[in-house]
Formats: structure tokens, sequence, C-alpha cells
């Protein structure tokens, strides 16, 4: 056995076996154990018992919170999408025309490398209604802002602004690495025809990136389809629930109201949103790259 | 292009950079402000902006009334465990992938590729009970009833981040530039299998082990909501970022708000280091591989 297992044939077997084990243990059993007790009633200390499907048509039917927080989680990940990705976008093209790219890459990368407990406190104090930076900022143009974090008609728009702060460096760098892939020669021609700056942008530019915008609208969207921790920390998810996204929604109903088997399934439901979002938006991308090629 | 033109472009190009670089970099100023007001700064209305008398002793009292050198002390254990775990796990797996085939090698690539889709909080509730269920662990009786298993140990917070996907990936790519000629001559010089891994071919990816170590313990150095939802009862496991959200509730009057945005920027300022100094290997990791939030 030992000598099989050190052999040519063997030792690829014997390089993999932690990984065997991890998945066996904290990855598929877990979401084997997840997807039975999403059958059953289960507050965590006696034996779970069946309820069959009675956990998904709760949430789909009966619980008033459910469908909300999945419109918030649809909000929240439209709206960080909107207004990430274009920013990240116009942040590299500008980036790729400048001197200093390692620097202004660097700037714009700080908040991925800050933990989100970081970065929900600062937006705390600059988000805050009387002292914050952001309304004094306001008040000396004579603007007066609202109370960005506890106001339920601005919450979610707050939430957006942060989540897009947070997580542009990661747009900018893949839109720049796209952006050097693209042959100059495109632009010397544009330019021979008069091209503004402007003009080299839409007409150049957005088409031969096309594959690239694709590829980070769809990685935006899944990943802000599954955030919470940032409304976890910044807003506890309020005021009024405006910003409880799904997954808070289930993190709570597992670890603070104890109901395992429905929390388990709504992270399935939310699990299924999410893949079939990717799916509809892969088909979308399959296209896209055929037509860009 | 008339030169007039071109200058305004350019002032205006940097401007918008410039602009923008400030919305990235002001933030962390604030709250560097914030923890150097006194109490008397923060009340006055409206509240005085730039401190006059800076209270650089908030710098200290975070290490000594807050458990700041616990939470320094578990942040590096955990975050060094979890690298070198990591380390381990992903360039076995990764030379297997890369430079050997063998009965099922393909499929697990591709389980490998697929398995990134599933989001953590599909794993977070099945993988904390468990967890708490592990025979033996903490209390537990041969069946793990009783106790508290694994929770509330270093274990539980190391287990889950021992294996990723997209490590794997990673060191699979690079060990795929590793030429198959090398490792034949190896062979032929009688050299075993786990010989040839571990002093011909690693060696050979130095460049791809740096990436993979700085990015692993930056993003879990910043790992938030597992580390949360597993010391959450257990002071003295936590790490800092997590640490300075739970003890939320004793930031309460405007000397101990300063405090706690002095430990805020503390919580920054080691990972800050890291990156500024090794994030040439860091940002070619994350545009080579793909991209993971």
């Amino acid at each position: 056995m030992i000598a099989w297992l050190t052999s040519k044939r063997g030792a690829p077997y014997l390089f993999m076996a932690p990984v065997f084990v991890f998945a066996v243990f904290l990855f598929v059993g877990p979401l084997l154990f997840a997807a039975t007790i999403s059958f059953t009633d289960w507050e965590g200390v006696t034996a779970p018992r069946w309820v069959g499907l009675h956990n998904y048509t709760y949430l789909l039917i009966h619980d008033g919170f459910f469908l909300t927080s999945v419109w918030n989680t649809l909000v929240f990940a439209a709206g960080s999408v909107i207004v990430g990705v274009p920013l990240a976008l116009i942040a590299a093209a500008l980036i790729s025309q400048s001197r200093y790219q390692s620097v202004w890459r660097t700037i714009y990368w700080l908040p991925m490398i800050t933990n989100i407990v970081a970065v929900a406190y600062i937006w705390r104090y600059i988000l805050n209604d009387t002292s914050g930076l952001l309304n004094r900022t306001l008040d000396v143009f004579g603007l007066g802002g609202p109370d960005w974090l506890t106001s339920t008609s601005t919450a979610m728009l707050s939430v957006i602004m942060v989540a897009s702060w947070m997580s542009i460096g990661q747009n900018v760098l893949v839109f720049l690495s796209g952006l050097a892939e693209i042959d100059e020669s495109y632009y010397e021609a544009a330019r021979l025809d008069g091209a503004n700056p402007l003009q080299l942008f839409w007409h150049v530019t957005i088409p031969l990136l096309r594959p690239t915008i694709v590829f980070v609208l769809i990685t935006s969207l899944i990943n802000a389809l599954s955030a919470f921790v940032l409304m976890l920390i910044l807003t506890e998810g309020g005021p009024a629930r405006s910003t409880t996204v799904t997954g808070l929604y289930l993190y709570d109903m597992a670890f603070t109201d104890l109901r395992l088997g429905r929390a388990s399934a709504a992270a399935y439901i939310l699990f299924a949103l999410i893949f079939v979002i990717s799916l509809v938006q892969l088909r979308l991308l399959r296209r896209g790259s055929v037509e860009g090629a | 292009m008339q030169p007039m033109r071109a200058i305004v472009l350019t002032v205006a190009k940097y401007a918008a950079l410039g602009f923008g670089s400030f919305v990235m970099v002001f933030p962390f100023l604030d709250m560097f402000l914030g923890a150097l007001r006194t109490p008397a700064e923060r009340l006055a209305i409206p509240m005085v902006y730039w401190p006059h008398d800076p209270q650089w002793h908030n710098f200290v009292r975070v290490f000594t009334e807050l458990p700041m050198l616990t939470w320094f002390a578990n942040s590096v254990i955990v975050t060094v465990a979890i690298t070198t775990i990591q380390m381990v796990t992903s360039t076995m797996a990764g030379y297997a992938l890369a430079k050997y085939r063998f009965f099922g090698s393909r499929l697990l690539l591709n389980a490998v590729l697929g398995a990134q889709m599933f989001p953590f909080f599909l794993l977070i509730i099945p993988i904390f009970f468990l967890l708490r269920f592990v025979p033996l662990a903490g209390g537990n009786d041969l069946f793990g009833q009783g106790g508290s298993g694994l929770l509330n140990s270093y274990a539980a917070m190391i287990l889950p981040f021992a294996v990723t996907w997209y490590g794997i990936f990673l060191m699979r790519q690079s060990f795929m530039a590793v030429p198959d000629e090398i490792i034949d001559a190896a062979r032929m010089d009688g050299a075993g299998e786990f010989r040839i891994f571990a002093t011909v071919a690693l060696p050979l990816i130095k460049p791809g082990l740096a990436t993979l170590a700085i990015f692993v313990f930056i993003y879990q150095w910043n790992e938030v909501i597992w580390t949360m939802t597993v010391t959450r009862t257990a002071p003295e496991l936590q790490t800092i970022p997590v640490g300075i959200y739970l003890l939320r509730g004793a930031f309460v009057d405007q000397s101990t708000l300063s405090l706690q945005q002095a430990a805020v920027c503390v919580s920054i300022l080691p990972i800050m280091v890291v990156f500024l100094l090794l994030q040439r290997s860091y940002i070619r990791g994350l545009t080579a591989g793909g991209v993971k939030g």
C-alpha cells in the first residue's frame, strides 16, 4: 500500500488526500447536512423533526419578510453594479492613460485590504447626520444632506455607496488588465480619423473591452447577491429592516432565532436564485464574446 | 490636436483621478482625526474637525484599556496557521492536478472549479453545527452530545479555511509552467515522487508561492463573519476586527468613541504595511489567477 502510494501511479492520490478529507467533512458533508435539515424543524439541541417542504413553502408564501429580503438583495446587487462598475471603468480608463499607474492602482485598492469592520465604522462616522464629514461638506455648499444611515429612504443607497467604495479596486484591476490587451493601433487609426478622446473611449475602448465588461458585470453581481456582512455591521439590517438582505436575514434566523431548518431552506433558495442568474448571465457572456470576436 | 485643448484634457484627467483618490483615501484620515479629538471637540456644535490638542494617548489606551494584545496574538496565530496549512494543501493538490494524469483527474479539476460557485453563506450554518457535534471534543461524549465540541477553539477558526479551491487552482496554474522534462529527469535519477515535488518542483514556483501566501494572509487577517460566529462567546479567541465589533456596546461616551476609532486605525495598520511592502506579488496573483473577492 505504502509502496503504491509513493509510486508514480499512487502519488497523485496521496497529494490530493488532504483535499479529499476536507471535501468530505467541510464541504460536501456540510452542504448535504444543510440540505437535509432544510426539510426539518430544528433548534440545534433536540432531534430535528421532519417537516417536508414546509420550510420552503413557509418562506415563499407565508413569511411576511422573506420575499422583501430577496427584493432588498436584488436592489442592493443591481445598485452596486450600476454605481460601482461604471465608476471602476472610468477610473481604469483614466489610469491607463496616465503616468504613475501603479500609484493610482494602489490608492484605489486600499479599501480592498481593509477589514470590513473598519470599513463600516469609517463610513458610520462619515455618514453621521450632524457631525459626519459628508453632511458637513454638503452644508458648505448650502445643501442639507439626509440622515444617511438611519432613514429608510437613504439607508440602502448609503450601503450601496459604501459597498462600491469598498470594491472599486477589484474592478479597476480587472479593467486595467483588459485595457492593457487592447492594441494601440486601433487608437492610432481612430485618431487619424480625427476622433477625440471621448469618441475613442466610446467607439474603440468600450466595444473592444466588451468581454471584460461582461465578466466584471457577472462577478460583481454574483458577489453582491451573496453579500451581507457589510449590512450586518454598518446598519444591522435597519432601519426598519430596509437593508436586510436575504443573507443577513438567514444569518439572524440561524444564529439569533435558532431556526436552523428554515434558515438552511432560505440559504438554498438564495443559492438557487444566484445559480439561475449566473446561468442566464453566462449565456449572455457566450453570446457577447462571439459577437465581440 | 491643438496644444491648448491637450493641456485642458490632461488637467481634467488628473483632476478626476485626484478627486477619486481623495474619496478613496480621505475616509481613512477621517477615522484617524476622530481618534485624536478631545471629548469637548467632539461635542462642540459644529464638531471641531481638525483636533487642536491631538489625543495621541488614545493609541496607547488601545493597548492598555482594550484586550488589543490578545486580539493581535489571535489574529497572528490564526492567520499564520491558515496561511501555512493552505500553502501545503494547495501546492500538493495543485501539483497533482498539474503534473499527473490519473483516474479522475479531469473530473477533480472540474470539481475544484465548480466548488467555487458555492457561496460561504451556504456553509456557515452546517459547519458551525457539525463542529459542535464533534465527538469527544469540548466536553462532548462519544456521540457528540453534551458539550460545545470544537467551537470556541482555534481549530474551529482554522479548519474551514484549511483548503480553498481558488488556492488549488492558482497553484495548479503555477505548476503547469514547470517543464515535464525536469520532473522526468529527476525520476530517472531515482528520486521519489514526494521528493521531486518538494525539492524540484516547489522551488521553481517561488513567485506563485509568494503570491498565494500574501493573498491568503491578507484575506484571512480581514476575515470577520466566520470568526465572529464561532468566537462570539469566547473573548479570549477573538481577532482584532471581531473583537472591536463585538465590544461595540462598550464604546458609549465621547472619550471611548475616540478609543474605538483609534482601535479601528490599529486594526488597519499591520495589513496596510504588509500590502505596501509586498503589493507587487499580490497584484500579480490577482491579475493572473482570475478574480475572487
